[in-house]
This record gives C-alpha cells, structure tokens and sequence, in this order.
C-alpha cells in the first residue's frame, strides 16, 4: 500500500521535507493556509533557494500535491506539522503558528494516522500538546541551511520523541523512516526537543573554541588555517569538526536553541554561563570586518565594494546576516554590493548600488569585503578582481580568495585567523 | 549600544557645562565654542555643588532645552576615601535635585571605566559593571543616580579611560606623569617590566565624542576609549622618542603582592554609533601633547 504523507506549514523545512519524502516513493500532499504560497509551489516556483531542490522537486512531481485545504491531509496516514519556528532577533519563538496548525490539522486526521512535530520546538512542547485520540510524536529537524536536500533526502539518523521512549514506533512511521536506510533514535519527547538543542549548542560551542583561538592567532603572529588540519587529525575532534573560524552564529535557529537554553536553565537553577559566553563571542565574530574596515578606511568617503547579502552561501536566507549588519554600519561611504540571489533593500543604505556581475563591485572601490562564500566568488580572477579595485583593502572573512593569488596581486587581503600585518 | 534621539545631527540649543575648568571639562567647552554651540561654562568656583542650596542654584540656570554635561567629580589624585566619596555623592545629589526641579533635555554624564574594575577584557558596554574601589563605586553610583531621575532617552553616560593631554592635573600613573617625569628628571620610572597593558585616549578625542553625542542627542552607555592597548612601556617608550634628550626608563620592583593586569576593549559601540569618527593614534597624540608642554601649555 502507498504510503501517504502530509506537511503542514510550507516554509523551507516543510518544502525540502515534502520533496524528500516524494523521493522516497511517498505520496505527499503539501499544505499551507497561505493560498499565495500553494499557488507559487503548484506553478514550480520553490520559494526557497537551495541547491538540486528544483530538480528533485521536479523529478517528484507525479508524487507531490499542494494544497489550501487542510481536509486534503485527511487520507495521510502520517502529518507532519513543519513550519519553521518564527524567531525575533533575541532568539525568542514565536510559537504560535504551530499551535495554529496543530489545531487545523489534528480534527482532519482519519483514525489511525499520526501527528508529528517536526518543528523547532523547546523542551516540553510536545507533551503538553496531548490530546485525547491523537498520536503524536516529535521528530528532530537537522536541516542546513544551502544543505537542505542533502539533509532531508540522506540524514545521519533520525531522532523520535515518544510519549514513554519505550513503545516501539507505529508502523506507517517506522517504514516511513525506514526508506531513509539510517539509524532511528527513539526517546522520550523531552530527550529529543533537547537532542536537537544539544546538536546545535555543540556545534556552537566548537564555532566559538574556533573563532576565540583563530582570533588570538591574529594576534600572536600564528596562522588558523595552520592549525586546523592538525585538529581534524585528532579522532576525539573529527574530520568534520565545526572549527572553522565565522562571522558569529546567524539564521536565527541556532541564536534561539542558545535562548531556549539559558531560559530553561535560568527557570530551573542550572548554569548557562558558557553558553551566554558563546552568545556574547558570536555578537563580537559579527563586527569583524567592520573593525578591519574601520581601521583602513578613512571616516567617510570611500566606495566599499561588498559580496555577498545572504547569511551563507547557497542559500536566500538574510536573518541576521553579518553582511546586512555591515551595510547599516557603513553610512559614510559609498557601496557596491552583489549577491547571487538576495536583493538588496533600498532602506538598507543610502547610497548603495547593486551590480550584475561580482567583479562589478571592484569597479573603482577602494576597498573590497566578502561577506558570503558563495561558491561563485571562489572561482573569481583574483588579479583582475585587484586590477579592478582602486584601492589594496580585501577583507576576505572566509579565505574565500587564494591567499598566495592575493599576495601576488598585491592585495592587502585580511583573512580571519591569519596574522595580522 | 547608544541611540541617536536626534537624526541628521544638529546643534542643541544650549549646553550647560558642570565642571568646565576641570581636564576634559576645559577641553570640551573649548572644542564646542570652536563649533558654534551654545556653550554655558560653570565651573565650581561658581557653583559649588556640595554647598547648601546648590541644587536650586544650578535649577535657576537651567531651561528645558538644555544640553547638560556633567563633569563635575573629585577624581582621585584629591582622596580615595569615604569621605571624598560622599563629596562626589553629594554633588551629584544635588545636579539630580536640580533636575528634578528643572528638566533639561539631555543629560551626559561623564563617568569613568572604574565601574568596571578588575574586569577580564574584553571590555563592552555590556560587561557587568563590578567596581573594586570607590572611585568606580561612587561613579555607578552616580550614573544609578542620573538613572533614576532622566528618561532613558534623555541621558547618555561616558565612560572614559585613561585621557591624556597637556592640561591634565590628576598626574596618575601614565603618559601625563611620564611627559612630566622625563621633562624634569630624564628618567621615566616604571613598576615591573611596565607590562600592564591600558587604553589611552586624547582628551580632545573625548571632547569631540562628546560633541557628537550632544549633536546626536545620544543615549545610552558607550565607553569613550579607543580600543588599542599597549603597555606602559610602550607607552613610556613613546613619551620618551618625542624628546630630544636621552630620557632613561627605570624599572622598579614591583610591591608585594602586586598583580599584573591588563586592559582592552571592544569598540564596536563606539564605531557604529560614529562611523565616521577616529580616535587619534597614541603615536601622534604623545607627540601633541609633547608639543603643547613645549610650547609652554602646561605639564
């Protein structure tokens, strides 16, 4: 029999979530109230940029459905409510829509067919979200920004959240799991919301070990990239490891996971200290190319060329993005910026001008900041990127040009956790 | 992170100066009459604020559209004890009397980074306050003070490191009284290998911050320092390249129980409050404030 399978909330975790289950052989019907958005995904356009999630969406289509009508979820024999969390700058979630379609779906749903969560939701929600004739679980989400298809289509493991962690899986749940061939972790609700919090505050914490240390090897005359080769080649570290120096945490999901910990310790007596730590570091990551720019520029009147808006490379997504934040803080001067995907706002600045092509930036500025390492950039002609350029100045976050290229262009190129000079 | 209440920039209609012969107090004044602004100067001479019916002397000078800038403090070179402590407590009594008599629209109070103690750097604005003398107790005393009887969005605090310059009186352990000690004796006296590390700011740099924050009409917390530590050798090096003579740097012992410490700060705040302000580097302004010593401006 073919297994049915619905997403409510059609934001980029329920799109890339619905696609992957299609790929799976599934029939999927997707859900939102939201008629403009069902219109937009009916006529092929995705809403969300992320690599080969066209394509696959495309070779699903026979297997995807788009609907308005929440009754259309009623043949599913599993509902997976999966709107991203909305978060505010803080951190805070705004768990409301959930709430909202967990109440449209639930009445819809034929007897025997279960209810998940897959939404980022704190420790306790699921539970307090039993009701009389419902089966729900939890599941936690591990999408990646510009790594979503990835992600969704090929997981790690899967992590379940069950009323007692002990019942075994309902079986429409377990076969539909099972056709991703990876391991399933079945927990209580409680241990898996705070499973998918404790995957991000480590991944956090080795961001922070990475930024701390690449910033101190700035100081000393000591090179990052040096050492990180050195690290992946210890085991209890990892070839995978998250010690690749940034811009401080953005996106928004892993600012509220560190939220959502320090309230829950604050609220039960436990210690948050390190990880208010980690918040205080990323806040600092993120004024990092202005404090370069800031000490070679003079105080107004430069042309700052910028690549990249979105907060990270393949994907459109803004939030908090340390480009955006660099924009607002450059007033004085004059900006040239480019991103493959994002638009920039005319609020944004008031004297910013947006060009086709990446080398267009350099035309005639005096300086030169990376903000996002799209993959594009990497392959950028670096001297004729430095011909270009008026002045010396890149400041280049990510290493995203070659270093040597750029020291035989003669660029005074600024990499984090490279000496300073 | 400050606020700006007033977008584009403009002048406020008059600014009130308490403490205006002191070090930065004379500097600012200056800096705002250079620039046009409405500058009323009150110097404790002429208005003693610890004196009995201070509060309904300074409320007689004030107008609703005024800009106040506070200097007025005791600083340490003049005691370290209770007693100066109270003083400083008392004048501030009394400028928050006056306001609460007569409402101005813009408060800057000057403070100083002692509120933060022996704090671990990174220092910002958003590290605790955590005094451990009373200099830098009084002084977040005084800004809970200001807090208490100006609007949010009417009080700016500043909280400044170490400030040189010419005209300095307080001669604390820095740049000043290397400048004076080299000029006299030739020799600058270092405690230790001079590893300490510090912020040093020029007081005309301060001035100007502050300038822009009355144009601004800015609020909030923002710590006036520069962001570049060095140690007090480097900075008694320095001092001592700008003279002509050969001026020798002693290295004393340390006393007892003496510890090391040192001090930085992020100024991301400060950036992007004033983007297009810069601080003078210490290279330049030792050798400002050498020039001015040499043209007999003081020191």
């Amino acid at each position: 029999m073919t297994l049915r399978v619905g997403y409510a909330g059609l934001s980029h975790l329920g799109i890339c979530s619905a696609v992957a289950a299609a790929d799976k052989g599934c029939m999927v019907v997707g859900y939102d109230p939201d008629t403009r958005i069902v219109e937009g995904l009916k006529g092929g356009d995705m809403t969300v940029v992320e690599p080969d999630l066209d394509d696959l969406a495309r070779r699903c289509k026979e297997r995807l459905s788009y609907t308005d009508t929440v009754a259309d979820l009623g043949a599913c024999d599993l509902v997976y409510v999966a709107r991203d969390v909305p978060t505010d700058d803080y951190g805070g979630s705004d768990l409301r829509p959930i709430d909202a379609l967990i109440d449209q779906v639930a009445p819809v749903m034929k007897p025997g067919a279960h209810l998940i969560v897959l939404c980022q939701v704190p420790p306790g929600f699921t539970r307090a979200r039993r009701r009389p004739g419902l089966s729900l679980f939890y599941q936690v989400e591990t999408l990646i920004f510009g790594r979503a298809v990835e992600r969704a289509t090929k997981p790690e493991r899967f992590m379940v959240g069950a009323a007692d962690g002990e019942t075994p899986l309902p079986a429409s749940l377990a076969d539909f799991l099972g056709r991703f061939g990876c391991p399933i972790l079945v927990m209580r609700y409680e241990s898996a919301e705070l499973c998918k919090i404790a995957i991000n505050v480590c991944l956090v914490a080795s961001v922070g070990v990475a930024n701390t240390l690449a910033d101190l090897s700035e100081r000393i005359g000591a090179d990052w990239s040096e050492i990180v080769p050195a690290l992946r080649l210890d085991a209890r570290i990892g070839p995978k490891a998250y010690i690749q120096p940034g811009l401080g945490i953005a996106g928004g999901n892993l600012e509220r996971d560190l939220a959502t910990v320090c309230r829950l310790a604050d609220e039960t007596g436990a210690d948050a200290g390190i990880v208010r730590a980690q918040m205080a570091n990323n806040k600092r990551r993120a004024d990092w190319v202005l404090h370069r720019l800031h000490e070679h520029l003079p105080g107004s009147g430069a042309t700052i060329g910028v690549l990249g808006l979105a907060y990270k490379e393949n994907t459109h997504s803004t939030k908090n993005s340390p480009s955006l934040a660099l924009i607002r803080h450059l007033t004085p001067h004059a900006l040239r910026v480019h991103d493959p995907v994002v638009k920039a706002e005319a609020m944004l600045h008031p004297r910013l001008v947006q060009v086709e092509k990446p080398l267009q930036v350099c035309d005639g500025a005096d300086a030169l900041a990376i903000m996002t390492p799209w993959p594009d950039y990497r392959t950028l002609p670096v001297e004729e990127l430095g011909f270009r350029l008026k002045g010396r100045l890149v400041v280049d976050p990510f290493a995203v040009l070659d270093r040597k290229a750029a020291k035989a262009a003669k660029l005074d190129h600024w990499v984090l956790g490279a000496p300073r000079h | 992170m400050i606020e700006h209440q007033r977008q584009p920039a403009a002048s406020p209609a008059r600014v009130v100066v308490l403490g205006s012969r002191g070090f930065i107090g004379a500097t600012t004044v200056e800096r705002l009459r250079k620039s046009g602004i409405m500058t009323l100067a009150v110097p404790s001479s002429e208005l003693d604020l610890t004196a009995p019916g201070a509060a309904d002397a300074l409320a007689a000078k004030l107008r609703p559209d005024d800009a106040l800038v506070v200097f007025s403090a005791l600083t340490p070179d003049k005691g370290k004890d209770i007693a100066t402590m109270n003083r400083n407590l008392a004048m501030a009594n009394a400028v928050c009397a006056a306001l609460g008599k007569q409402k101005v629209d813009h408060v800057i109070y000057i403070s100083s980074d002692a509120v933060y103690g022996e704090a671990p750097s990174l220092v910002d604005e958003r590290t605790p306050a955590a005094p451990d003398a009373l200099y830098g107790v009084m002084h977040l005393a005084r800004e809970l003070m200001f807090r208490s009887v100006v609007a949010a969005n009417a009080l700016c605090i500043l909280r400044p490191t170490l400030v040189y310059g010419v005209a300095d009186t307080h001669n604390s352990y820095g740049s000043n009284r290397y400048r004076r000690q080299a000029a006299k004796e030739g020799k600058i006296p270092l405690f230790g290998n001079g590893e300490e590390t510090r912020d040093h700011v020029l007081v005309d740099d301060v001035a100007e911050l502050i300038r822009l924050c009355l144009t601004h009409k800015s609020t909030g917390i923002l710590n006036a320092v520069s962001g570049r530590s060095i140690s007090f050798k480097q900075c008694a090096e320095i001092v001592a390249r700008q003279f002509d003579k050969k001026v020798d740097i002693e290295l004393k012992p340390r006393g007892p129980g003496a510890v090391i410490t040192h001090r930085s700060y992020d100024v991301a705040d400060c950036r992007k409050a004033f983007p297009s302000f810069r601080w003078t580097s210490v290279e330049d302004g030792f050798a400002k404030a050498h020039r001015d010593m040499m043209a007999g401006g003081g020191g």
